[in-house]
């Protein structure tokens, strides 16, 4: 009864409004009067919030647009307006590219390499259980699943300097483990410090780090299908391979987008673990990173005009990012409902 | 319908919200560019005396900002209780920050800077992008210390020459830093070794290390270019002040002079013979520096005097920490062996636009006081700028004893550089020099790639340069 009383309120303007259709133009144009209510609901709702997010998100970004654009050294308030040849310069410098090499990088292989593994383990301990009975995970595995979270508990710095002590040369642990397993050649090697090894090394910490919670992500997605689904597929034959490729993969694939965004932003600012792991940019720069060398050139060289431009590229950089991971997704066939 | 028309409704108000915000942020970072920067400093407005030399006003509050490095921020406080009995009413806020450059750009920019700061550290601000904010200090040293000296007659020489930039007394560098090679006295008698004096010396000494099982260096990532440092200091030592200036002044090809090749191709030969303890470039520099005053594991260091007290709860007992002049190339260089690099570390910058610029210069003179910078010397085992505060006994330590040593032995051979902090360059030389003790370079990648650091400042017309003569 109530949704019927309420449609009849609603509607009771006459019969002639039965039929949408027919209302009259001039009833359509006529714009209601601008009430108190109403500006104050404009003002509170949407004034309010667009307000704070014009003062501290867009100015700044105006702001740092049109710094980007001069030649401000950051501890006076003048500055000449130069134009676009902070751009020309960072585009030139052999160091700035290859900070945005390390980051491109970065922004290829983190995000595969964090969600093939975190998939791997989500799978597992969800429905990579015994292939007899109802779904479930491998034994204990509400265990791992607590336990690989662990490093997402920890602040990024804590494991920059946890994992810069792990590598040390001379008494850090790996090569410590190394050397009692007779491999002598790892004595005094310098994981960080080596051009070869550095950016790995720096990666495989990050990947450590993340794993965990993209992880715990998936399982959550993977926990929305419904668990016939999965004993339709096994009831056909399919094994576990099969399962997450082709059922657990299509249906969780908005998270799986998600994340791929995430850990693509994260891999295109990177700086905690950088500058953590090794702040001067590593051997050759290889691990330097832009937000690195944007930093440098702000605080430690006073050009805070070309590390603006530095920073507006980082964002170009990223919403390009975005719009490719968009595009492949869509391309991919991404838009098509398969959930029903 | 209704429903429509108030979605259209809403998105023309959103639509114009959004102009807006185009639009505020542009005139506002114009309006900001002409606004910002007021402020000002506010004339004496207490009396000038012996007793308040540059007008405090009376009950006024000094804000200082000090960085919080190896030296800590207690001799300050020491100097600002001083400050407040000799001005009662008057406070010293004392603040430590590690980051100076960070913390205060704002400040600087806002107009309110505060009125003294230690302008040091890793994170210190660039002199080239502040200098015409800064206070002449030259009534500093003009006036009388808290005894009735005129400060200028209580100071080392040479200790103004750093923190003067085209001719302007822009820093007051408050602590002496002897730089030199440490080394374990114990250590290097128990073995029978001597201090080498030419870098030929010291290839034999490493081969006599490394049957031992020692190494002659060690090196922290971080730090690699402390080696520069003695790399450039040897040079200076072997080609005279020519050397000197072409770095100072950034010319195309400073880093080919035959002095500094000389070098290069010594601490090569040494590099590539393995005398350095391998794994550097991925040590951390306090675990690298530990190797050598703790370990043991290698014989010398090249560092400034502030690594006793760096490393002073891990320096194994009964070390002695010695320090001696680089080693030259020749036993005939241009200036003599004992020829040193020291510097005046630790710059106070007092801002023109602070509030209390007058009580910033005080806050100065106090620190300049015997007291107060006897008690420098004796909590922080190094010497102030200040002349006669290190008894003969250098309060216990073998290294502050070693640095009034080498200071009276150099004489009037003391010479240092700017072009490294000034310029910034100490970020993209670390890489460069970090290669090379790796043994992954040679001489002519150590001097192209060091060129063509010096090449990008140069030829940046946005950098402001400063020349040396």
């Amino acid at each position: 009864m109530t949704p019927v009383k309420t449609r009849t309120s609603r509607n009771d303007v006459g019969p002639t409004a039965v039929v949408p259709e027919s209302a009259p133009p001039v009833v359509r144009r006529r714009r209601k009067p601008l009430t108190w209510d109403k500006v104050s609901f404009f003002g509170v709702f949407l004034g309010l919030p667009l307000a704070i997010y014009i003062v501290f998100v867009i100015s700044p970004f105006a702001q740092a647009f049109y710094y980007s654009m001069t030649d401000w050294s950051g501890f006076s308030s003048k500055m000449n307006f130069i134009g676009l040849e902070n751009y020309r310069k960072i585009f030139t410098d052999d160091i700035f590219m290859k900070a945005l090499g390390n980051n491109i990088l970065l922004v290829i292989f983190l995000p595969i390499i964090t969600i093939i593994l975190s998939l791997v383990l989500a799978t597992l301990v969800t429905v990579g259980g015994s292939s007899k009975g109802q779904i479930k995970g491998l034994r204990n595995s509400s265990f791992y699943r607590v336990v690989s979270f662990f490093p997402y508990t920890i602040p990024a710095i804590a494991i920059g300097i946890m994992w810069g002590q792990i590598y040390d040369p001379s008494g850090g642990l790996l090569n410590g483990m190394l050397t009692s397993l007779g491999l002598d050649q790892f004595k005094s090697y310098a994981w960080l410090g080596d051009k070869s090894t550095a950016m790995i090394a720096t990666m495989f910490v990050i990947v450590w780090g993340f794993v965990g919670f993209y992880m715990v992500l998936f399982v959550a997605g993977i926990k929305g299908i419904p668990a016939e689904t999965f004993e339709a597929a096994r009831i056909d034959g399919a094994g576990r391979f099969r399962t997450a490729v082709s059922i657990t993969i299509p249906l969780i694939r908005d998270n799986i987008q998600t994340a791929y965004i995430y850990m693509g932003i994260l891999a295109l600012d990177a700086f905690v673990y950088m500058a953590a792991l090794n702040p001067g940019g590593g051997p050759d720069n290889s691990t330097l990173v832009m937000a690195q060398q944007l930093f440098f050139t702000a605080f430690t060289k006073s050009q805070f005009g070309l590390a603006s431009a530095m920073g507006v590229v980082l964002a170009i950089a990223t919403l390009i990012f975005s719009g490719i991971v968009f595009l492949v997704n869509r391309l991919t066939g991404g838009d098509k409902d398969v959930s029903n | 319908m209704n429903v429509q028309q108030q979605s259209f409704a809403r998105r023309g108000f959103l639509r114009g919200a959004l102009a807006a915000a185009v639009l505020v942020p542009l005139a506002g970072s114009v309006a900001s560019c002409a606004a910002g920067g007021g402020g000002g400093s506010t004339g004496p407005t207490g009396t000038v005396s012996d007793a308040n030399p540059f007008g405090m006003a009376d009950k006024s509050t000094v804000d200082a900002v000090i960085f919080k490095g190896g030296y800590g921020i207690d001799y300050v406080d020491f100097a600002g209780k001083a400050f407040e009995s000799a001005h009662s009413g008057s406070t010293a806020k004392i603040a430590p920050s590690t980051d100076i450059a960070q913390e205060l750009q704002p400040r600087f920019v806002g107009g309110n800077p505060p009125d003294l700061i230690d302008n040091s550290g890793a994170k210190a601000i660039g002199f080239s992008a502040i200098l015409p904010q800064l206070e002449d200090l030259t009534s500093v040293i003009n006036a009388k210390n808290l005894e009735g000296k005129v400060i200028k007659d209580t100071l080392y020489g040479g200790v103004l020459a750093p923190g003067t930039f085209d001719g302007k007394l822009a820093a007051l560098n408050y602590v002496l830093t002897v730089y030199a090679m440490w080394y374990s006295d114990s250590f290097l008698k128990d073995n029978g070794w001597t201090v080498p004096k030419t870098w030929d010396d010291m290839y034999a000494l490493g081969e006599q290390a490394k049957a031992k099982g020692k190494y002659l260096f060690v090196w922290g990532k971080e730090a690699a270019t402390y080696y520069q440092e003695m790399a450039i200091a040897s040079a200076i030592k072997e080609g005279g002040h020519d050397v000197r200036l072409g770095l100072e002044n950034l010319k195309a090809d400073a880093w080919s002079h035959p002095a500094i090749q000389s070098v290069f191709k010594a601490l090569d030969k040494i590099v590539k013979a393995g005398h350095f303890k391998p794994g550097g470039s991925g040590t951390q520099f306090t675990a690298a520096q530990a190797q050598w005053s703790n370990a043991q594991e290698a014989v010398f260091y090249p560092s400034g005097s502030w690594i006793e007290n760096e490393m002073k709860d891990q320096t194994k007992s009964g070390f002695k920490m010695t320090g001696v002049p680089i080693p030259t190339v020749t036993s005939g260089s241009k200036l003599p062996y004992e020829a040193m690099h020291s510097a005046s570390g630790e710059p106070f910058i007092v801002p023109s636009q602070g509030k209390n610029v007058a009580g910033g210069k005080e806050l100065l003179r106090v620190m300049l006081s015997k007291d107060a910078a006897t008690n420098f010397a004796k909590t922080k085992l190094a010497p102030t700028i200040v002349k006669d505060t290190v008894p003969a006994d250098g309060f216990g330590s073998t290294a502050l004893v070693s640095q009034t040593t080498l200071l009276n032995a150099a004489g009037s051979n003391i010479f240092t550089w700017n072009f490294v902090d000034l310029y910034g360059m100490n970020k993209d030389q670390l890489v460069v020099w970090n290669t090379f003790l790796d043994g992954k370079s040679d001489v002519a990648t150590l001097t192209s790639a060091l060129q063509k650091i010096t090449d990008k400042v140069r030829n940046d017309s946005s950098v402001t340069k400063i020349e040396v003569k």
